[in-house]
């Protein structure tokens, strides 16, 4: 993993999606390019596709037909029905020939690299719709800023073309090539804050939220400045982000960064089953109160915690 | 090409014959003949009005093991053991396990046992019918019985799919029709609304609307012979082939006569709460007969049609009566479908048609599909229709005109006399009853009807009342001369707005003009009610062949006037209103919008419309709808002014005989017959040109095996428009059209019928069925046959024919590796837009009877699901009996993007599709998304779709959920409307298969 701070030169990112049709990831109409990689590592990730920066190999079992084209050509017998997540993650070697040979799409390559022009090429035949829509092009992830030289060329490239950019971001960047880089082309960010407790930020999401809260102040300022929309999230997770305690502590840093708006995400937990098309089953995964919706009840009640502080919630939808 | 023989013609040495079923259905038969020899009661069904019904009935398997007859002699019936001597009718079944299938179930049944050919006939269609009707006189407790059995079964599979009622999906859609947007007026030909939208009013505001939308929902509909019963009356008295003198009619004469004679005995009514006198029949909601169309096909249900499961009508046993012993029998072979088959000793085209599986020709029926020239109706009234022609017959010496344009003329004036009579009638009545009318307000009413029906349509029209009424009575008219299917009314906002903006001009208060904008809603809505007062008859069979349909009359809203400029007017958003208060399937609501001249303000209505009622009206990108139109070469005036037609059919208004949906084409079967050597399966008949066996490695490329699918193709066509012309020419001689030709610019300036080529401009149009599963079904032979050599030709065939049991491995790879249309890649574009071209330059360099040419369009009506069921696994991956894609939607799983979806359709080559197209998408509000925002989006798609150069599109706004909860439990979701394929339909009254088609189609989040 790349350390934020660190000059060395970057290694492209690789992509893992590019959604088209997406309403909730900003205005309008929007293709959502994803990448691959993240400083973070929120144990309730909902995209842990997009976690770890380098290939790698999903099995979703409901498209498997049972054909075996995939033990075929497995050289390291990585591949078994006896084992429950089909694929020993140790013995694979990721060279992907099974993924090649499934006639089924039930093996998969999880991330390719893609040039910025590919990129282009890709969302260029939805421009129509972000133009009727007032939508644009959201970069999500993964974390799209640990590719901060990549990200750059991309956004200007957007921008030159008119493009409305948004950047999905978990916070944890190095402000002077973020604002030298990214900044300028940016339309809007939508920028997540987890817990506001350092400790636990630490324990939950591996990693000291106190860069992240530097940036999002940093960012504020320059969205005062009216040039880009700026769009505090908090994702609720059960257990862990959605005490009332975390809650007020957000208002409180909200107000105090003269921030009247913000967006509690509703907590999804359908996360472990991608997870576990990765192997990557985790203790989180399994824990009784991370597997169920939120109640409604309880998220208007935080909701109202934020609405007492002069901080309205919702928006950044549509 | 030879026709396939029966089995008594092959000379079969007999095989042992399974003993047991030709001797059981022998007894059978011999049983039956017993009850009628010596039931007097059952005797008596015997006799028709002229005589005894003789006709024999021939039944036997394809080997020959089961050959049996019955006849009917002069009131006796005998069994035999072997085929009649001279049958009428040759039923040939598939083998005696189809023969013993046939003695358990209902009459409807067997006929859904031809359709799905696992028999077939040779012969007389309506003494098929008449024998089904005796066996069901025996067996009626029996098949009641029956037919409850299969409802219920079929109620508990259904409940399967959400066994508890989701009472929250029911509210969502009432909440959804009871919000309401606002707007400024922004269209200039928007004078007087100043919010267009009129959110301020609901169905509460207009109770006589209420009832009819109530009354359209709940009624069953009642056969009615009124039109059926005069017409033959007169026929019998005057002669149909020749006159009392035994001289040969002239069938323009003829027919305008005979109309005559109907409009002017017809019983005038006027209903309880209407605004417009007249009705299409004596009941409240009437089935209407045709008897040279289908009539006949429904005799074997004379008895059970009130109790069958789809559609059930209401009949009367004086009703039953009167059209066995009296009406039918008249019918038998005066039929567009038995005049063929008699002239031409059934050819070769009209057997494939019969099978069902290839080709339905609507010629069988009507030529409705049109749209009549109202405006000038409205301008001269018929009396100044009368003077045009009545000026052509007076100088008809000096212009050396022909004795059949002289009748010609002559036959239209006898039929705009006989509207004017019928006005006259209602005139009367609506008098009649004014005068004893307590409530003041209704006699008011009363009196102002009666004095627009004395004045029109035979003059004028001055007031919105009276051109309301002009339509309205031109339009029962018309379907007294022509069958109910498709015929169209046109731009019904251009016709008004005159009207309506001179009745506001002569008020003076803000009050007064609003109390008159209420009373043109409760007028557009009495059209839109009243219009709704028949139903087209509709045999069993045609339940699975055109389910849900109503008339499909398509009204057309908006788009440009014939100067090009905005057509949007106020009459257009009052139609707007009145079709988001009615919410019901019919009319067919088709919207122009021309991109740079209709404002955003009115797509805008378009889409909240379409989201209040969940599926109309469809939308149309203007420019491109002429575009398609371009190598016509129609003036632009006339262009600007089009109209759809029957589903989106574009017509040149009241100047064109498009007949625009003379049949539906299955395309897929030319593949199916490619990749069987010309063979088609499901008929197991060797019908097509032999263009190779690909188990004896035929088809060295992919150039090969497409050439081989565009000869079957072109067999098919050729067959099919052959067919098609023949039909034209049985129309000419059993079904002139001199009212319909009367309002066809030409027919009067030709003195020529417009089933002869009358009208200033002649086309037929197709629709062209399975696009997408030939384009899917051909990309994956070449890319993975040819380009990647993944699987020979010969396994993918193998596969196929074994429904990919046993091929899992193939199935994914035709699944999942293939870019599919749909899925945003240029070549499967590319694959569409050739195989469309391909079909439409095979129609398009073929003439039709009238001279014109054919014309394309891809829709489908549910012919999808139809010849879906009749047709095997194809190399796409569809399994066998699946449905093939509405329209040209692309297939479900071809992407999970809409955008994708979106820019295929709109890149396909408009030039190949001259008679339109339709494209579904099933888009679903999200849960807590708020209107204004959800009708942005949907704008954006329309928009952005049009923008790329789409069409048409079609949007069903309801979700998967709710569809299942439909599907379990009707009872709360009867006015559930759901866009089929260029047409709407309840939901409920779906047959399953189609349900579920619907239920798979792709659904996206908005």
């Amino acid at each position: 993993m790349p350390d934020p701070g660190s000059d060395a030169p970057e290694r492209p990112p690789l992509i893992v999606d590019i959604k088209g049709n997406a309403l909730d990831d900003g205005p309008g109409i929007r293709a959502v390019v994803f990448f691959k990689g993240c400083p973070l590592r929120c144990a309730w990730c909902h995209n842990p596709e997009a976690q770890r920066p380098g290939v790698e190999l999903s099995f979703d079992p409901a498209r498997c037909v049972g054909c075996e084209s995939c033990l075929e050509v497995c050289g390291r017998g990585a591949l078994s029905r006896a084992d429950p997540g089909f694929v020993d993650r140790e013995r694979c070697d990721r060279c992907l020939a099974c993924a090649a040979a499934c006639p089924a799409g039930a093996l998969e390559t999880v991330g390719e690299t893609r040039s910025v022009e590919q990129v282009l090429a890709a969302v260029a035949p939805y421009r129509v719709f972000f133009d009727t829509s007032g939508g644009g092009v959201t970069l999500s992830g993964g974390e799209p800023t640990l590719f901060m030289d990549y990200l750059g060329e991309l956004l200007r490239a957007l921008k030159a073309a008119g493009v409305h950019t948004l950047l999905q971001t978990c916070g944890l960047f190095d402000w002077k090539r973020f604002a030298s880089a990214a900044l300028p082309y940016l339309d809007a960010v939508y920028y997540d804050i987890k817990l506001m407790d350092d400790d636990a930020h630490r324990s939950h999401c591996g990693a000291s939220n106190r860069v992240i809260l530097d940036n999002f102040r940093r960012l504020q300022a320059v969205a005062e400045g009216g040039v880009l929309e700026l769009l505090p999230r908090t994702p609720l997770v059960p257990g862990i982000t959605d005490s009332d305690g975390n809650v007020r502590a957000l208002a409180e840093f909200l107000r105090g960064c003269g921030v009247h708006r913000c967006r509690l995400l509703d907590y999804n937990p359908l996360w472990p089953d991608k997870a576990a098309k990765l192997g990557a089953a985790s203790e989180a995964a399994r824990r009784p109160e991370l597997r169920r919706w939120l109640e409604r009840g309880h998220v208007a009640r935080l909701e109202a915690i934020l609405h007492r502080a002069g901080i309205e919630t919702g928006g950044g939808e549509r | 090409m030879s026709a396939e023989p029966i089995a008594s013609d092959v000379g079969t040495t007999r095989r042992a014959r399974h003993l047991s079923t030709h001797y059981l259905v022998r007894s059978l038969l011999s049983l039956l003949a017993f009850n009628y020899n010596r039931r007097p009661s059952l005797r008596r069904w015997l006799r028709h009005a002229d005589g005894w019904f003789d006709f024999a009935i021939g039944f036997c398997t394809e080997s020959g093991s089961v050959e049996v007859g019955i006849v009917f002699d002069q009131g006796k019936v005998r069994a035999l053991g072997c085929l009649p001597a001279q049958p009428d009718t040759v039923m040939i079944l598939r083998d005696d396990a189809v023969v013993r299938e046939m003695l358990r179930v209902t009459p409807n049944e067997t006929m859904n046992m031809l359709l799905r050919n696992k028999m077939r006939m040779r012969g007389n269609l309506a003494c098929l019918n008449l024998f089904n009707f005796f066996v069901s006189i025996l067996l009626e407790e029996h098949h009641r019985r029956l037919g409850q059995q299969q409802r219920a079964q079929r109620e508990t599979e259904r409940r399967r799919e959400a066994p508890a009622l989701d009472e929250k999906r029911c509210a969502v859609l009432a909440r959804r029709r009871a919000e309401h947007l606002t707007a400024s007026r922004v269209d200039p030909g928007v004078r007087y609304l100043d919010d267009p939208y009129l959110a301020r009013y609901s169905l509460d505001d207009f109770p006589r609307l209420r009832r009819y939308r109530e009354a359209h929902l709940r009624d069953r509909p009642e056969i009615c012979c009124e039109r059926l019963q005069l017409l033959t009356q007169w026929y019998r008295e005057h002669g149909f082939e020749t006159d009392r003198d035994g001289k040969p009619w002239v069938p323009e004469l003829r027919q305008a006569m005979a109309l005559k004679h109907l409009m002017e005995h017809r019983r005038p009514i006027v209903r309880e709460h209407s605004l417009l006198a007249g009705s299409h029949t004596t009941k409240e909601i009437g089935v209407l007969l045709y008897g040279d169309g289908q009539a006949c096909m429904f005799w074997g249900e004379l008895l059970s049609i009130p109790y069958r499961e789809l559609r059930p009508y209401e009949i009367s046993d004086q009703t039953r009566r009167i059209l066995h012993h009296e009406l039918l029998p008249f019918w038998i072979k005066r039929n567009f479908h038995d005049w063929v088959r008699e002239r031409y000793d059934e050819p070769l085209c009209q057997q494939l048609e019969n099978r069902w599986a290839v080709y339905f020709l609507w010629k069988r029926l009507s030529i409705s599909h049109t749209i009549l020239d109202f405006p000038k109706l409205l301008r001269l009234g018929a009396r100044g229709i009368i003077d045009e022609i009545a000026v052509r017959l007076a100088a008809a010496d000096e212009s050396g005109a022909d004795q059949r344009q002289r009748d010609t003329w002559r036959a239209m004036i006898l039929c705009l006399e006989g509207l004017i009579a019928y006005a006259r009638n209602c005139s009367a009545e609506a008098k009649r009853l004014a005068e004893s009318e307590p409530d003041a307000k209704r006699r008011a009413e009363l009196e102002r009807m009666a004095a627009a029906c004395q004045r029109v349509p035979e003059f004028p029209a001055t007031t919105l009342d009276e051109a309301m009424h002009t339509v309205w009575l031109g339009w029962v008219a018309l379907h007294m001369e022509n069958t109910n299917t498709g015929l169209s009314f046109g731009r019904l906002d251009q016709f008004f707005q005159p009207y309506f903006e001179a009745d506001l001009h002569k008020l003076q208060t803000a009050a007064e003009r609003e109390t008159y904008v209420e009373h043109a809603i409760e007028l557009a809505g009495c059209l839109y009610g009243q219009h709704m007062d028949q139903v087209p008859l509709s045999p069993d069979i045609g339940n699975y062949l055109f389910c849900g349909t109503s008339s499909s009359e398509a009204v057309t809203l908006g788009g440009v006037k014939p100067d090009g400029t905005c057509a949007v007017n106020d009459m257009t958003y009052i139609f707007l209103k009145v079709t988001e208060l009615f919410g019901t399937r019919e009319p067919n609501v088709n919207a122009r919008f021309h991109p740079g001249i209709n404002s955003d303000t009115y797509l805008r209505r378009l889409c909240e419309v379409n989201l209040a009622t969940t599926a109309t009206p469809s939308m149309h990108n203007d420019v491109a709808v002429m575009d398609s139109l371009a190598a016509f070469g129609y003036p632009p005036e006339h262009l600007r002014d089009w109209s759809a037609t029957g589903c989106v059919e574009a017509t040149i208004s009241g100047r064109h005989m498009g007949m625009t949906n003379c049949m539906m084409f299955n395309a897929v079967a030319a593949l199916e017959m490619a990749l069987n050597n010309g063979r088609h399966p499901l008929m197991r008949w060797d019908v097509g040109p032999r263009t190779g066996a690909i188990e004896q490695g035929a088809f060295a490329t992919f150039e090969d095996f497409y050439a081989a699918f565009e000869q079957q193709l072109r067999f098919l066509v050729e067959q099919s428009v052959e067919y098609n012309n023949i039909l034209g020419h049985a129309h000419t001689l059993l079904r002139p059209t001199p009212l319909l030709s009367s309002l066809i610019d030409g027919c009067i300036e030709h003195g020529r019928d417009a089933t002869h080529g009358g009208a200033r401009y002649n086309t037929s149009g197709v629709a062209v069925i399975g696009l997408a599963d030939i384009t899917d079904s051909l990309l994956v032979i070449e890319q993975l046959v040819y380009d990647q050599g993944q699987v020979s030709l010969a396994e993918l065939k193998q596969a196929v024919d074994a429904n990919f049991e046993g091929h899992a491995r193939l199935h994914a790879l035709a699944r999942n590796k293939v870019r599919l249309f749909g899925s945003g890649d240029d070549a499967a574009v590319a694959m569409a837009n050739r195989v469309a071209a391909t079909i439409h330059d095979l129609f398009g360099a073929r003439l039709n009877h009238r001279g014109g040419p054919y014309t394309t369009g891809f829709w489908s009506m549910s012919n999808h699901a139809a010849f879906g069921a009749l047709t095997g696994a194809l190399p796409s991956g569809r399994l066998a009996g699946k449905a093939f894609t509405p329209g040209l939607t692309p297939e479900p799983h071809a992407s999970k993007n809409l955008l994708d979806n979106i820019r295929d359709v709109a890149r396909l080559d408009h030039r190949n599709c001259d008679n339109n197209l339709a494209f579904n998408i099933k888009v679903v509000p999200r849960p807590g998304s708020d209107r204004a925002a959800t009708v942005d989006e949907l704008v954006a798609y329309v928009k952005s779709y049009f923008e790329l150069g789409g069409m048409q599109i079609q949007l069903n706004a309801v979700d998967t959920a709710t569809l299942r909860d439909a599907m379990a439990h009707p009872e709360a979701y009867r006015d559930l409307l759901v866009r089929i394929s260029g047409y709407n339909a309840y939901f409920v009254t779906l047959y399953q298969d189609m349900q579920r088609e619907l239920i798979e189609r792709a659904e996206y989040n908005i």
